[in-house]
């Protein structure tokens, strides 16, 4: 027992967990009139968590990570890095939360607290390595998530969108637990490694039935075709910025719980799983790239594409090696950015009364009245539809290249040829952006965070991105490396 | 043929929840559809309420929020007693983790009490 140790490793967790029932004293105390204090300290708790995790990221010694808590939570590069990433999503959702709100006179102090809470859980959940801490960790990130969908309680289509979020998210959490119960009485254990071990001579019926159900579970929560029902309702009812924090941090670390599940505590029996994946894989790219072409609402348009693209990074994961791993995480990071732009540039699509416009008829002409939005807008349109000399080209070839060195190579032809379909609605996008009549309905930006943020953003995936490989590819094949470490 | 009996499984327990989720409510409304109504049957049971009436009437929803009150600090309850019979023999750790959670239950029951959720009126 070494609890400094101990309580060093989960810091980020322990200072956004003390930041935030600070904050929610604070929030009490002052009502609404402090939701701009709390917000401000709501990010500086954020960036010294980020600051903690970087430590861990960067520093020397941690390269192969340390358990602590008996075994029960891991900080390693793998966790280190998704934290990092999660921490900076949640800091710009944050950031652009207040604007949106205020129109409303709906933004309140709970709001970046509850994101706070919802970051608590996703740092778990990436450093679990028991089933019991994974779950735990779920579990708290989706109870925030349930009331943020919900925040614009008088809004129809937010409260339905919580409720649905809600009934199905409860449904999915019972089949991982029912999972989980399996693998605990088929194996005897509830840790990664100890499943590892008990695989090792092969997996009975019964924990295969727990395997299944507890990657059932996981598909619910990156929204996985056959998995993703909820995706689109929710994406569109939910408050943009919640469905921008949706998007990203919530799927960073579903996304890193999955590998960590699936590499540590099934990594020897890849057979049994990697079929499951590769099946997962192929049906979230064919469906993302088909069902998103009749959408006119971009919200939900957004959501199909969050869909296929969780289908490219999962060939990474269908892969089973390092190489793979270090592709999602490569995929992953980019994908932050695309996804992170494009949901802010949605964000500052409001017509001349300041109400959110999500049609994408309206957008007609964007190009002629905002052409720096509409310009950033097209970049995040061709990233994400992979199309060089773009950042997000880079992400699709780091993974299709680990598919071929895996010998997966008609699932990579088969994203590559998916992708292409995937291209359409992208560049329909821009199609209606620069070449109809202008519509004339979105007013100028009223935020200035907002266009810094989409900058950002926007530089990120320009092809300047590439620069950028030089300092991440050591960085995502250290995580991958600590991923296998165990394995 | 047995190498392929994850995916299979995989495969039936997507099928499964998926026509659940679509003929479920559907399957549910059907068969509950069919009644055969009494008066002791329609009554509303002590302190619900009536099961048919305009669907637009409203209810205090004050009851619920009641009722999760409750539900969380009888969860709490449910914590502490499995803890109080092992204390002696877990030692200062388990004290001083179960007092972390009281001191974070408290900050929960404060904000509540701070925001009103406590008064009735």
């Amino acid at each position: 027992m070494n609890y400094a140790l101990w309580f060093q490793l989960a810091s980020p967790e322990i200072v956004l967990s003390i930041a935030g029932l600070l904050l929610l004293l604070i929030a009490a105390w002052s009502s609404d009139k402090s939701a701009r204090l709390v917000s401000i300290l709501t990010v500086a708790a954020f960036f010294g968590a980020l600051a903690l995790s970087l430590n861990f990221l960067l520093a020397d010694g941690y390269a192969e990570g340390a358990d602590a808590f008996y075994g029960q939570y891991r900080m390693d590069r793998f966790a280190a890095l998704s934290k990092v990433l999660i921490f900076l999503s949640a800091i710009a959702c944050v950031i652009v939360a207040p604007k949106f709100f205020a129109r409303d006179g709906m933004m309140r102090a709970e709001y970046p607290i509850l994101i706070l809470f919802a970051s608590v859980g996703m740092g778990l959940m990436v450093s679990a390595v028991d089933l019991l801490t994974l779950y735990i960790g779920l579990e708290l990130q989706s109870l925030a998530a349930y009331v943020l969908a919900s925040f614009l309680r008088s809004d129809d289509r937010s409260a339905e969108a919580g409720l649905k979020y809600f009934v199905l998210g409860a449904l999915a959490s019972g089949i991982l637990l029912f999972g989980m119960s399996l693998l605990y009485g088929f194996t005897g254990t509830t840790s990664f490694i100890g499943i590892q071990t008990a695989f090792s001579d092969g997996v009975s019926t019964g924990a295969l039935f727990g395997v299944v159900f507890v990657l059932s579970g996981l598909a619910f929560k990156i929204s996985a075709v056959p998995f993703h029902m909820w995706t689109p309702d929710v994406y569109e009812g939910a408050p943009t910025p919640v469905t921008t924090f949706f998007a990203t941090a919530p799927k960073v670390a579903a996304l890193a719980l999955t590998m960590r599940v699936a590499i540590e505590a099934f990594g020897g029996q890849q057979s049994v799983w990697q079929q499951i994946v590769i099946f997962v894989a192929m049906a979230s790219i064919l469906l993302g790239g088909v069902a998103a072409i009749g959408q006119t609402n971009i919200k939900r348009l957004l959501a199909y594409s969050s869909i296929n693209n969780v289908g490219f990074m999962l060939i990474g994961l269908a892969c089973g090696t390092p190489e793979g791993a270090s592709a999602m995480m490569t995929y992953l990071i980019i994908y932050v950015a695309m996804t992170l732009g494009s949901f802010i540039c949605v964000l500052d699509l409001n017509d001349r009364e300041g109400r959110p416009v999500e049609d994408i008829p309206k957008l007609a002409g964007l190009s002629r009245t905002r052409p720096g939005l509409a310009a950033a807008l097209a970049v995040f349109m061709f990233s994400l539809a992979g199309i060089p000399p773009l950042f997000g080209f880079w992400g699709k070839f780091v993974v299709f290249d680990a598919a071929v060195a895996a010998g997966l190579i008609p699932l990579a032809a088969l994203g590559i040829a998916a992708s292409v379909i995937g291209a359409f609605y992208y560049l329909k996008v821009i199609k209606v952006m620069y070449f109809d009549e202008p519509a004339d309905v979105i007013a100028p930006s009223d935020s200035t965070a907002r266009l810094a943020l989409i900058a950002v953003s926007a530089l990120f995936v320009s092809p300047l991105g590439y620069f950028a490989t030089l300092a991440l590819s050591p960085i995502t094949e250290d995580a991958a490396r600590a991923l296998f470490w165990a394995a | 043929m047995a190498e392929y009996l994850p995916i299979l499984l995989f495969l039936a327990v997507a099928l499964l929840l998926s026509v659940a989720f679509v003929f479920l409510p559907i399957g549910v409304s059907r068969l509950t559809g069919a009644h055969k109504p009494t008066v002791a049957k329609l009554s509303e049971y002590e302190c619900g309420f009536p099961a048919f009436e305009d669907s637009r009437s409203q209810f205090d929803v004050r009851f619920y929020l009641v009722a999760i009150l409750f539900i969380i600090f009888d969860l709490e309850a449910a914590f502490l007693f499995p803890w109080a019979v092992t204390v002696l023999d877990l030692g200062w750790e388990a004290w001083g983790a179960m007092m972390v959670f009281l001191t974070i239950l408290t900050v929960g029951f404060v904000y509540e009490w701070k925001m009103g959720a406590l008064d009735w009126e």
